[in-house]
């Protein structure tokens, strides 16, 4: 690779649970390329530089959704950022609203059970054997274009987490299921295969609350699939409102 | 009191979405009427004259309307506020503030239902 002459001071955030006791952030001075993502640079320091530096990625393609990470104060996909949108000098720090494992390595634990919270697969209610009357004949439930396009959006998400290091109300209320999980469940509420809304609406309503979404907008605002998570949490909270009148008109089986 | 809020939840926030758009629409087409084209003589002052006024606001329709426009800003204001105290409140959603706040929207919603219910 060609030395550049353009260099740029990255600072990052480091801590190594073995050691420290608050993270610190640590400077290094490095030659930058033109049109290097802020990624490239992270890679450069752990290539170069000082191999200790933990970080995660994959694709390097704004796919996998694994470089997330907050980029002076904003979370971004590192792969999909410019370094030339910055200039001299960048900070680079875990996902905000997450515990550190190290340095930039956040835990996704917590996030990870709230996603299994709305069951983001598609739910019968009843067993295959006995719903072979609503398969086609390749043994799959038909679905039409203009169904497909109620919820194509909501099902972009690259589970980047950045929607949950906006979130304001997720800084605030850790159980708040939060944006990324609610447009999952919407997804789904929305697929024309899928009869599982009413479990999903219940957990929208009740420990997920989702209503405490107060529309701050964060998380569409820094997606990066432009997925509209907020859209979707919005209309979540009218299909569980929905869900909760007819509720109180029709009498359920087994509620 | 949270177990309460967490189950009144769908309503409150119906009743605060529905404040959301009346205070943006209908609250702000009455300002415009009333506020400014009525003053700057765009709009004849005896089209809201008390009797015809009156006449309108004590129809069926007219009531509602207006029972909107007393009630579910109230709502609004109410949740508003509450989302407010609970980022005041490190994010704890049981304080008696939002109790407290809808008591008061849901007080002065029966009042303005009585109200309206006189005209
Ligand atoms: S490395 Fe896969 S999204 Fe950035």
């Amino acid at each position: 690779m060609a030395e550049s002459n353009r260099h740029m001071r990255v600072e990052i955030l480091r801590f190594d649970p073995d050691k420290d006791e608050v993270p610190k952030s640590q400077e290094y001075e490095i030659p930058v390329e033109e049109d290097w993502k802020v990624l490239d640079a992270i890679n450069y320091i752990k290539d170069e530089v000082d191999p200790s530096v933990s970080h995660r990625w994959s694709c390097r393609m704004a796919v996998c959704g694994s470089c997330g990470m907050m980029v002076n104060g904003e979370p971004k996909l590192t792969c999909k950022t410019s370094l030339a949108d910055y200039e001299g000098s960048i900070k680079i720090e875990p996902l905000a609203n997450f515990p550190i494992v190290r340095d930039l390595v956040v835990d996704m634990d917590g996030f990870m059970d709230k996603f299994r919270k709305v069951k983001p697969w598609i739910v019968r209610a009843k067993e295959r054997a006995e719903d072979m009357e609503n398969l086609n004949e390749k043994g799959t439930y038909s679905q039409s274009p203009a169904e497909l396009a109620t919820f194509k959006q909501f099902s972009m998400c690259i589970n980047c987490l950045l929607c949950y290091a906006a979130c304001p109300v997720i800084a605030n209320e850790p159980d708040f299921i939060g944006p990324a999980a609610i447009a999952l469940g919407h997804r789904y509420n929305l697929d024309s295969r899928d009869e599982g809304d009413r479990g999903r609406n219940e957990i929208f309503r009740g420990e997920g609350t989702a209503f405490s979404c107060s529309f701050a907008n964060e998380c569409s605002e820094v997606c990066p699939k432009n997925v509209d998570p907020a859209a979707a949490v919005n209309q979540a909270k009218l299909g569980a409102v929905v869900d909760w009148a007819k509720g109180l008109i029709l009498p359920r089986e087994g509620a | 009191m949270k177990h309460l809020l967490l189950k009144l939840e769908p309503i409150i926030w119906l009743l605060f979405g529905a404040g959301l758009s009346i205070g943006t629409m209908l609250l702000t087409g009455f300002v415009i009427v009333v506020g400014l084209a009525i003053p700057m003589g765009l709009v004849d002052p005896s089209a809201l004259a008390y009797p015809r006024a009156h006449a309108l606001a004590s129809s069926w329709l007219g009531r509602l309307v207006v029972l909107g426009l007393i009630a579910l800003p109230l709502w609004k204001g109410a949740h508003h506020i509450r989302s407010l105290s609970v980022d005041f409140n490190g994010g704890d959603r049981d304080g008696a503030v939002g109790g407290l706040l809808y008591l008061a929207a849901g007080i002065c919603s029966v009042l303005g239902i009585i109200a309206v219910a006189q005209l």
